[in-house]
């Protein structure tokens, strides 16, 4: 019975794939990565027509406004991110309440929980557009892809959602959504790409 | 070869699968004739020229789009939502 029980106890999207330390060169890493943790994440679709007033509802609760173009939307807490016509990630920094705000966005738009389906990397480092370049078919150059701008394509033929948050002390800080059955594959992707640059790992929450 | 999703931007083919003509009518219902239905399913024009098609942007937003492309060239002249057309069409 103990070995049922420790067999079904949660563990995070990058629990056996990564770990925190150094990957490949070593020396000043190139590429920071930083494995997220513990988010609460949703989906969201408006009905035909509904798209105005779930953004009146999540103006009203979040403070902040679902953009009409490929662009994320943040508050201190959440994030709502464009995910194709009248589709939006909602991602809360902590589960605490998340299910309540679930619940109440509801009546304005399809909504499923997806925080344990997917799979969240925070990157940045001076060769981060050097690593991604390898992978990402969408010009990342900030002329191209600028801060708040986000995009859905595919890595190594794996469905990918990134976005570029505000700069950071390293340059261009951008975040990458996988499926989570999908993250071995995409970890290995990523660890070759990283390799020549040095590549320090951290976990993290958000 | 590239297509500008009206939703994403300029995006490889590769993100996107096809499907074939955009402007297919199937016949009315019971109705049809069996030669009509056949003609439906199984008769396709091969144009040497201007084509439009319909593609999915599997790997973007999801959307089905119909592209107007020059066979011989590659060349795209015209990308739309089709749901935004049929809706059109429709109303």
């Amino acid at each position: 019975m103990a070995e049922t029980a420790r067999s079904w106890a949660a563990r995070g999207a990058w629990a056996g794939i990564a770990q925190a330390g150094q990957l490949g060169a070593t020396g000043p890493a190139g590429v920071t990565a930083t494995l997220l943790d513990g988010f609460g994440l949703a989906t969201l679709i408006a009905a035909p027509g509904g798209a105005a007033a779930l953004s009146q509802a999540i103006v009203a609760r979040l403070g902040i406004a679902l953009p009409a173009m490929p662009k994320i939307a943040s508050s201190a807490s959440h994030d709502v991110i464009w995910s194709g016509p009248d589709q939006w990630l909602l991602r809360a920094t902590t589960r605490e309440g998340f299910g309540s705000l679930l619940e109440a966005l509801s009546a304005q738009a399809a909504v499923s929980d997806q925080s344990d389906a997917r799979a969240a990397l925070r990157l940045s480092g001076p060769r981060v557009r050097d690593v991604l370049a390898k992978g990402v078919m969408l010009d990342l150059h900030p002329a191209a892809f600028a801060v708040g701008d986000t995009g859905l394509t595919s890595i190594a033929h794996i469905g990918v959602h990134l976005w570029r948050l505000a700069d950071g002390p390293d340059g261009s800080v951008f975040e990458i959504m996988v499926a989570r059955s999908m993250v071995g594959s995409f970890w290995s992707w990523f660890a070759a790409s990283a390799a020549e640059f040095g590549c320090r790992v951290s976990t993290g929450r958000g | 070869m590239r297509i500008t999703c009206p939703h994403c931007g300029a995006r490889d083919a590769q993100e996107f699968s096809y499907l074939g003509a955009a402007d297919l009518q199937r016949p009315e219902g019971m109705a049809a004739s069996e030669a009509a239905m056949a003609t439906y399913v199984y008769q396709r024009d091969n144009p040497a020229g201007v084509h439009r098609e319909l593609w999915y942007h599997a790997a973007g937003c999801h959307a089905w789009l119909v592209v107007t492309r020059d066979t011989r060239s590659h060349e795209i002249t015209a990308v739309e939502v089709a749901k935004v057309r049929k809706a059109g069409a429709t109303a």
